[in-house]
């Protein structure tokens, strides 16, 4: 689950290294990363709201 | 494979194009290319958040673009450069990732804190509620009840070339907004019509005017000046024709100003009254017509058919049986053309002048006066 | 280390067999006789001859726009009013802008899609050809009938390109029923062009060609076409609103009915900012295949390059309001979209980085495709950085609407897209025609555009700081020296375009230095296998691909 985490995480910077790359498509199935994907998604959106409700007050 | 340009006056050429760009910047000097620092303490701190980001942008470039030309000269085919055979390296792409987020996050900063100044709008001394229309600025005074009408100031004969253009052609107005400097002034922004945006380069306000909403927006101006700018979002035909003219003066030379204005209000009520001879009429009139009429109608009244229709010889303008449906045209305007309605945007004196014009003027020879107290009769109907 | 490769699932032989035999239609035509003349060009469902089709549409439309923006220009080079009346003015200003969006830049990518994707995967043809016939027509159909508004009483539309209500609405002159016709069906044409790229991506690549396997262009189009289909629907929702405000009495954008004219510029720009990434999307897949050939060196960061666009398609659907600083909304929506903004050009930035590693120590050649990348590179940059001064909130107050405005989305899009299109054109019109494109008039035409576009639009940048708003007819006097620059530049650049056309035409025609298949010694792809000029039907047998000796991604 925490390489599903760093990948995400590493295609929201866009930067991502060929091994651990070779290593997620060895997974069978690409849901945990599309699912995990939309979370952080989510999270990022969040963030950065919260983030500047925070600066706003 | 293919006959090359020699990479000499490849990077000749660049050189030229880049002389050229240098030289665009420096052909305006005296009338600017940059932004205006400005005349408030806002404006100032917006201008150095602009240098700052301009030079961290500039150093950018000088690193990318450094790094990218000496590659292209370095290793270029015709020098026998052979290929390296990398292509990935994560060390270095976390790096190129982190320096840019760093520099936004340093940036993210002081725009926060300017902004946050920005939309503190609190403690104002003077409320000002400024309406956009097509195409002119009306400026209300909340506390003095006092309102008028800014329009374009240059005559259509600048525009047309037909005279020289003047130091601020487009850049003039009829009436400008005087305020006093060091008082908190609150702006309040809305429009009749279609959105428009109020900008003033010098106060760093620009603010769309949007139907049904109320923007705000404030400035303490710190140096006597009169500080121009225009409408910037389209607006519909005239947009580039109606600008905004602050002229920010001494606490004192305000409040004689507001005298005057006060003055001119009481000759104005009065003067809808009594009766007004055809030369005064027809004088005042044509001053009404330029400003709101010529536009569409043109100044000789020839108009531009089929949108705007001729006026001259306009058969509702040279009988008497057209002056009712004539008068109700200017006051309520014509629903599903783009003539708007006036009765709420000049005074009465100024409706039965622009009629009593245009039943006079270019040969039209209706002959006959309409009157002010004829017109507040009329809207007092209502 | 060689990787185990994932099993192919075997359904993908069943789809690729359905794909194929939906296609068994046109391939089983090649037997019988083929339509001639205009009727062939009409029916056709082939992949190359439908993606000639688009490119030659947008090139048409290129110019039709260019026409109406040296219009503009020449107004504008000098104060007053001095060509054309300002209803005529704001006519030319808003159908430039959407004739060169919709009707230009956007064609001439799905044409390079079609013409280049199913080569570049191996596939036979597009998955959906009939559809692919039907989305190109689709075309001609709406800008006959955006044209011809400004035929009408009233004139065409002339509310700018992002037609703002009420100006569009209540205000918008009698044609705008037709406008909205015409956005509808360029929009049901996109929204089909970008299903039957998926739908082609994704199931007939040739067998071991795993998506990490396909080369960058199709990546970024695989992103573009999900952006297409997320978006469009949004645009088709607000001129339907349009419509219904305008014919139906309803009040969605008209204040004085209770509506929200605010909502407008949050729907449009929903549909808007991810549309501005529709553009420059394919263009770094473009300029992705490019640089490699001629630095002689595979690209640097593949991965990184496909994570980077996957991660600006996803930003791009949370940075739309910094469109609309000035609306006045609330300080804690303005900080978000700031923020936001700020962080897209993190990996926006990351692919420039990139293909600046691909160049480093590389063995680098200057023929014409590279040519029109690199300058593509720098003047992209230029684009993007006056972009993160516009992300800046309080300073965007000084520039929002101004000519600094113009000057930065012209960056991105013209000597952005434009010149990463031109650079396509020049890269495949070997493959394409044959023959090589002419060097002279090509490196003419590259000069001449340089010169020209950067003449035209970087004094917009100074203009525009020095206070002149943009979409105006007629200025202030102290603009009029940029002014007249940017219009020098303009002709220059829109006339050497006929270059352009000369150097397209002499490729129709054979005349050139021969093509052979590899026509570029370091190019890599499934295309480069094919002869030159490809024939009309290629890959009607998946061709061999090994991803440890093929694959872009490989070690």
């Amino acid at each position: 689950m925490l390489q599903v985490i760093k990948s995400v995480l590493a295609a929201f910077l866009g930067v991502q290294s060929e091994k651990n790359r070779q290593q997620d498509f060895q997974s069978r199935s690409p849901w945990p990363f599309i699912v995990t994907g939309v979370v952080m998604t989510l999270v990022f959106v969040l963030v950065v709201a919260s983030v500047a409700r925070w600066a706003a007050s | 494979m293919h006959s090359l340009l020699p990479f000499g006056r490849w990077l000749l050429v660049l050189c030229v194009i880049f002389a050229s760009q240098v030289q665009a910047a420096a052909i305006n000097t005296s009338s600017g290319w940059n932004l205006p620092p400005g005349v408030t303490s806002i404006s100032q701190e917006i201008f150095s958040l602009h240098m700052i980001i301009f030079w961290i942008c500039v150093a950018i470039a000088v690193v990318v673009f450094g790094v990218m030309f000496w590659s292209l000269f370095a290793y270029r085919k015709s020098k026998g450069a052979k290929p390296a055979n990398f292509h990935e390296n994560t060390t270095v792409e976390v790096i190129w990732t982190a320096v840019p987020l760093l520099i936004l996050i340093a940036m993210a900063i002081p725009a926060t804190a300017t902004l946050k100044k920005i939309y503190d709008t609190s403690d104002a001394d003077i409320d000002i509620l400024v309406t956009g229309y097509q195409w002119r600025w009306h400026y209300q005074y909340v506390e003095e009840d006092l309102s008028f009408f800014s329009n374009l100031g240059t005559p259509r004969s600048q525009i047309l070339g037909e005279e020289d253009k003047g130091d601020f052609y487009l850049l003039e107005v009829d009436n400008p907004l005087v305020v006093p400097v060091g008082k908190k002034i609150r702006f309040l922004f809305t429009s009749n019509d279609v959105i428009h945006a109020w900008w003033v380069p010098d106060l760093a306000i620009k603010k769309d005017t949007i139907p049904g909403f109320i923007n705000e927006s404030w400035t303490i101006i710190d140096e006597p000046g009169t500080y121009r700018g225009q409408c910037a979002e389209l607006c519909g035909r005239d947009h580039a024709y109606m600008p905004i003219e602050v002229r920010a003066v001494s606490q004192e030379t305000y409040d004689e100003w507001l005298e005057e204005q006060r003055q001119m209000l009481a000759e104005d009520a009065a003067g809808s009254q009594r009766e007004w001879t055809m030369d005064e009429l027809m004088d005042r009139g044509k001053g009404v017509y330029n400003t709101y009429c010529a536009a569409c109608h043109q100044a000789d009244g020839s108009g531009m058919p089929p949108a705007f229709p001729a006026l001259k010889n306009n058969p509702m303008m040279i009988t008497e049986e057209g002056r009712d449906a004539h008068i109700d045209a200017v006051l309520y305007g014509r629903s599903g053309t783009s003539m708007p309605a006036y009765s709420g945007t000049l005074s009465v004196a100024d409706i039965a002048a622009v009629i009593t014009y245009e039943r006079n003027a270019w040969g039209n020879d209706a002959g006959d006066r309409v009157q002010p107290s004829e017109i507040s009769e009329m809207l007092s109907d209502d | 280390m060689v990787p185990e490769l994932p099993p192919r699932p075997d359904k993908h032989q069943a789809i690729s067999d359905t794909a194929a035999g939906g296609s068994a239609v046109d391939q089983g035509g090649h037997h019988h006789e083929q339509p001639t003349g205009l009727l062939r060009w009409l029916l056709t469902t082939n992949h190359k001859e439908i993606g000639t089709l688009y490119m030659l549409f947008a090139l048409l439309m290129f110019f039709i726009g260019g026409t109406m923006a040296l219009i503009v220009r020449a107004e504008l080079f000098q104060p007053g009013m001095t060509f054309v009346v300002p209803e005529f003015f704001n006519q030319m200003t808003t159908m430039h802008g959407l004739i060169m969006v919709f009707g230009a830049i956007m064609p001439a990518f799905v044409g390079l899609a079609n013409w280049l994707i199913p080569v570049q995967i191996g596939a036979p043809d597009m998955a959906l050809p009939r559809l692919n016939n039907f989305s190109f027509w689709l075309l001609p159909v709406s800008f006959t009938i955006l044209l011809s508004t400004l035929f009408m009483e009233g004139g065409g539309p002339n509310f700018g390109w992002t037609f703002y209500a009420p100006l569009s609405t209540t205000y918008g002159p009698p044609s705008t029923s037709f406008f909205i016709l015409a956005m509808h069906l360029a929009g049901i044409s996109s929204i089909l062009g970008a299903i039957n790229i998926i739908a082609t991506i994704l199931n007939l690549r040739t067998p071991n060609m795993r998506l990490m396997d396909m080369p960058l262009f199709v990546w970024t189009w695989l992103i573009t076409a999900f952006l297409l289909i997320a978006v469009m629907p949004v645009l088709a929702g607000v001129i339907t609103m349009m419509l219904l405000d305008i014919n139906f009495g309803t009040s969605f954008f008209d204040a004085a009915g209770g509506g929200d004219p605010v909502l407008f510029q949050h729907l449009f720009w929903f549909f808007g900012h991810p549309e501005v990434y529709i553009m420059i999307l394919p263009a770094f897949g473009i300029v992705s295949a490019i640089v490699p050939t001629f630095a002689r060196k595979r690209l640097f960061g593949y991965a990184s390059m496909v994570y980077a666009t996957a991660s600006i398609a996803l930003l791009s659907f949370v940075v739309w309001a910094h469109h609309m600083f000035t609306v006045g909304l609330p300080l804690t929506a303005q900080l978000f979209f700031m923020y936001s903004t700020m962080l897209i050009a993190v990996p926006t930035g990351v692919k420039v980085f990139n293909w600046i590693a691909t160049l480093f120590r590389g063995s680098i050649s200057f023929e014409l495709p590279m040519l029109f990348s690199l300058a593509f590179i720098v003047q992209f940059t230029i684009g993007g950085l006056s972009g993160v001064m516009l992300a800046i909130a309080p300073v965007d107050f000084q520039y929002h609407d101004t000519y600094f405005v113009v000057a930065h989305f012209h960056y991105v899009l013209v000597p952005g897209a434009v010149f990463a299109i031109l650079a396509a054109a020049y890269y495949w019109l070997p493959k394409w025609s044959g023959v090589y494109p002419n060097v002279k008039l090509g490196l003419a035409h590259f000069w001449l555009s340089v010169i020209g576009v950067n003449l035209t639009f970087f004094p917009m940048h100074f203009s525009g700081l020095a206070g002149m708003p943009r979409r105006i007819p007629d200025y202030a006097l102290q603009f009029a020296d940029f002014n007249m620059l940017s219009s020098i530049g303009g002709f220059l650049f829109g006339i050497s375009q006929l270059l352009f056309v000369a150097v397209i035409v002499l490729c129709i025609r054979k005349k050139g230095e021969k093509a052979p298949a590899q026509a570029w010694e370091g190019a890599e792809g499934l295309e480069w296998q094919l002869p030159s000029p490809a024939p009309l039907h290629t890959f009607d047998t998946p061709p061999e691909f090994i991803p440890e000796r093929d694959s872009p991604s490989r070690h």
